[in-house]
Order: C-alpha cells, then structure tokens, then sequence
C-alpha cells in the first residue's frame, strides 16, 4: 500500500514523505548539536575547531545540511505555489530556490570536508 | 468547453456588484483560531530560517577560519541588539522545531480532534516560549 503509494503516479506522496523524513534526520541532529554544544561547551578557538574535528561529526552535520536543502526546497515551493500566482514568476523563483540552496550545500560540503 | 464558457459568462454577470459579499482581504479582520497561528507561524518561522542560512553558513567559516576571527566573530555575537536579534533567531527554530513536531504526530493521526489540536498548539506556543526563556537566562545572567 506504501509501496503503491510512493510510485510515480502519486509524486506529491513522495514529496510528503521526503519532506517529513528530512525532518526526522534535522530534529534528531538538532537535539544532538545542542546538547553536545552544551556539554563540550566550546569558548575558544581551539576547542571550537575541536568541536568540528571528529569525521563522524562532519559526516553528521553535512546529513543535516544535505536533509536541510531538501526540505527547504519542498518548504519554499510549496510557499511559492501558494502565493505566486504568475508561472513564469515562480518559475525564476523556484530556479533561484534551486541556486541559492545548491550553492549552500557545496558551501556547507566544503566547510566540512576540506 | 462549453461548461468552461458557461462559467465564464456566470462570472461576468456577477461582476459590477450586483451581490456585496464580504471579501475578508483584510488581514486584520480575520482572527485566527490558536491552531491556525502555530501554523501559520511554521510557515513563517520556516521562510525565515530559510532567508538566515546563508549568515549561518558565513559566521560558521569566519569562526573557523582563524582564531583572530573567531574572537571577532565572539564579540559581534556579544554585542547586546546581536544577543537581541540571536534570542529571536533561537524562538524562530524553536517554533518551527516544536510546531514541526506536532505536524508529525498529526501525520501518524495523534492529536487530531480539534480540542487535542488546539490544546498541542498551545503547548507548542508555552514550550517555544519557555527554550527562548532558558536561552535568555543563559545569555544574559
């Protein structure tokens, strides 16, 4: 039934569920960050670096970022559906959407990994 | 075809306000119910947060860059209208986290009937209310 639901006749299910999916992964992650935030309490430089040390913790927090750009992207669409009415208006909106968040994520990737 | 015209011409004979209706564009007219403010306010809260990543993303490699700009970056964030504006920013992701939550529970149908959903709106509201009260606390004492 789930199964049925999610193929490409019914694209909106899938768009819900990514959209609720991407937020389980940011809530989990955001309960995590504050509280490792509140316990290794970073106030200087270097234990700021430290804080984004650990592999596993980039690897997380780029999960949050790469959930974070498509949930976005969902979010603003559907805000832009709303209440941009002309096509071809919410046609650039929607493409600087795609821009902007793309850019983001390359920038977050490359704050992270490099 | 012939349904659309009939509508088309049902339309123009409305037109110069043969019937007043009320119209309600007026957004201060409306009052929303508590349910529809949590949700309105999701959206809204969402938007911002949206609109606030790239700063996010530019304070998060200026304090990495350097330890020089790691203190730069600590005394903008101390300075008191920043705390001010970083206390709003923290109730914007505190609503959207709590309203994000109750939207989940709905969707595995808890919650749903209108007196539970008005009741988790207001708890939405208090629990947003009282993260932005503690962030406060500690920034400020």
């Amino acid at each position: 039934m789930l199964i049925e639901l999610l193929t490409k006749r019914y694209p909106g299910m899938r768009a819900w569920l990514t959209q609720r999916l991407s937020a389980l992964v940011m809530a989990i992650y955001s309960v995590f960050a504050v509280a490792r935030f509140f316990i290794v309490q970073p106030d200087n430089y270097e234990a700021w670096v430290d804080f984004f040390q650990p592999l596993w913790w980039r690897i997380a927090t780029l999960l949050f970022w790469t959930s974070l750009t498509i949930h976005a992207w969902l979010g603003i669409r559907d805000v832009f559906k709303d209440y941009v009415p002309n096509p071809s208006v919410r046609d650039v909106l929607q493409k600087v959407l795609v821009v902007s968040l793309c850019s983001y994520l390359i920038w977050a990737a490359w704050l992270l990994l490099a | 075809m012939q349904n659309s015209q009939h509508k088309n011409s049902q339309r123009a004979q409305l037109r110069p306000g043969q019937i007043s209706r009320p119209k309600n564009l007026n957004l201060f007219t409306i009052k929303l119910p508590i349910n529809a403010l949590v949700s309105i306010l999701h959206r809204a809260t969402g938007c911002a947060l949206f609109l606030i990543l790239p700063v996010i993303l530019l304070l998060l490699q200026f304090s990495l860059s350097s330890a020089q700009h790691f203190e730069t970056v600590v005394t903008i964030l101390h300075s008191p209208f920043i705390k001010l504006m970083l206390l709003g920013l923290a109730w914007v992701f505190f609503h959207h986290f709590f309203a994000g939550i109750r939207h989940l529970a709905m969707d595995v149908h808890w919650m749903t009937t209108l007196m539970k959903a008005r009741y988790t709106s207001k708890v939405v509201l208090v629990l947003g209310a009282i993260a932005t009260l503690l962030l406060a606390i500690r920034l400020w004492l």
